[in-house]
């Protein structure tokens, strides 16, 4: 009686393994769709955001607002698809993507050399630069690159910041994200740090754990730095946004949101 | 100081959500893994070879391999290598991923102390209930079992306070617990923007509900105390 169940419990084991196997070789026949028609007949955009002011955060309702979150929601009306917006763990971002957790990537990404690698990008449409962060009491000598020579900087690993400082030559710590490195900057254990300036405008001053901290040289401003939005890779939905973001840039749809963000100096011309 | 009270009832509303993640993981483990850790350590305990060594193997895995990966693995590898997204998008995805994830994780840590558990009882006892006549099944339930049960509490409130703390582990995969809700202050959320402290101060909350399992699995201690 009881090897019977033994034997009965392995075979139960084996064939839910086994059929896991079944259904994935079922759905690789059945997947030539493009990645558009995928989401058409889903019938919703999944947008991968994290809390990022002013580009996608909560309003006191606890809807999704900002810059990129109304483009968004534009974008799949255009499509004719519901939207969804779901927080990610940046550090997953390209994972989220190839696993179809989520469809997009729509929160102020910077098109980094990782980035484009990773994913199929759209046009950039908004700028950004790196600004270096100190405590507001030496702000006054630290105003120019020359004098950031001995400074230690705290950077999110993997960053276009990280890039920047170490192009010259300054000693970096990298750090987990760019609110770290901020918190490094605070507690005194890194002398300085970089993050983007949408960032810097708005976490560091008063009304924040960081009113003693400013921002001073932008690291550069010279080439400058852009936002754009990702999708998996040899997707064909970024053609389609590109055609969207050509219209509303057209209609002027586009700059209308971004002065409702605040954004719009940093708009760039589709 | 006049900052840090107008922030506070933000941020407490914020960490209630997460909190209430957390503890539906806590519960949702500890509801799953009790019974599945049963039948594990019957897997491992039974004589008939092939599925002893297939749930030791199993065990093995699961318990050689942190847990972070396997919550990785367990999310993204069905739309990763079968592109067949499985878990759905959104936040009741990613927790039905975590829960499976956790139940199975921990019911091979529990299936363990279960199977120490039984083998304390000594087998003179299996014998004397052989003898008078009860059946295999009678003498677990009515002979092991309880003799098990009690001796396996304090290693098991031991799992048990450490899976309340594992269950920050989901953030990983974007899963809202409290840690991510105290994280998002760093960035900013709700308004509130470069807060530092929020992160801190998820802290109090594992520590109190440690506080209430620790009283809990004092008294459950207490009351199973009656062998000896």
């Amino acid at each position: 009686m009881k090897k019977l169940f033994a034997v009965l419990m392995t075979m139960i084991m084996v064939f839910s393994l086994a059929a896991c196997g079944g259904t994935d070789n079922k759905d690789d026949s059945a997947s030539p769709k493009t990645d558009l028609e995928y989401v058409k007949e889903k019938g919703k955009l999944v947008v991968g955001i994290t809390d990022y002011a002013p580009m996608d955060y909560k309003d006191a309702d606890g809807n999704w607002i900002g810059f990129d979150a109304d483009m968004a929601r534009a974008f799949a009306e255009s499509l004719g698809v519901e939207v969804e917006f779901t927080e990610i763990d940046w550090d997953n971002k390209i994972l989220e993507l190839e696993s179809k957790a989520i469809d997009c990537v729509w929160n102020g990404m910077t098109l980094s050399d990782e980035v484009k690698a990773g994913m199929s990008t759209s046009n950039p449409y908004c700028n950004n630069s790196q600004m270096v962060i100190v405590p507001a009491d030496k702000a006054a000598q630290y105003q120019t690159i020359e004098s950031l020579a001995d400074l230690t900087f705290a950077v999110e690993s993997g960053s276009v910041g990280e890039d920047e400082v170490e192009a010259l030559n300054l000693a970096t710590t990298p750090v987990k994200d760019q609110a770290t490195a901020l918190m490094e900057v605070a507690a005194g254990t890194s002398d300085a740090a970089v993050v983007d300036s949408l960032m810097a405008g708005a976490m560091v001053g008063e009304g924040t754990s960081y009113d003693d901290l400013t921002f001073t040289v932008s690291l550069n401003s010279e080439e400058g730095e852009v936002f754009g939005v990702g999708f998996r890779k040899d997707s064909d939905i970024t053609a389609a946004l590109n055609e969207f973001f050509k219209t509303a840039y057209a209609d002027g749809s586009m700059m209308e949101c971004a002065e409702t963000y605040g954004v719009q100096a940093a708009i760039i011309a589709q | 100081m006049e900052l840090f009270l107008e922030q506070l009832p933000i941020v407490i509303k914020a960490l209630n959500v997460g909190f209430l993640q957390t503890l539906k993981l806590f519960f949702v483990t500890l509801l799953g893994a009790f019974p599945l850790g049963l039948v594990i350590a019957f897997g491992s305990m039974s004589k008939f070879k092939p599925l002893s060594y297939f749930t030791r193997i199993i065990v093995w895995i699961i318990r050689g391999t942190p847990l972070m990966i396997q919550l990785l693995i367990i999310y993204y590898m069905p739309g990763l290598v079968f592109k067949n997204p499985i878990w759905g998008s959104g936040e009741e995805g990613r927790f039905l991923a975590s829960a499976i994830m956790f139940i199975f994780n921990y019911s091979c840590y529990f299936s363990e102390i279960y199977r120490g558990g039984i083998q304390s009882v000594p087998i003179g006892q299996q014998e004397a209930g052989l003898v008078l006549g009860m059946t295999k099944s009678q003498i677990f339930f009515k002979v092991t079992l309880l003799q098990m049960i009690k001796r396996i509490v304090p290693p098991m409130s031991n799992e048990v306070i450490t899976l309340v703390k594992d269950t920050s582990l989901a953030r990983i995969i974007a899963l809202q617990e409290i840690i991510w809700a105290g994280q998002a202050f760093m960035k900013g959320s709700n308004g509130i923007s470069g807060a530092i402290w929020p992160l801190f101060f998820t802290g109090i909350y594992y520590l109190i509900f440690n506080g209430i399992m620790t009283l809990i699995l004092g008294q459950i201690e207490k009351k199973l105390d009656y062998f000896r």
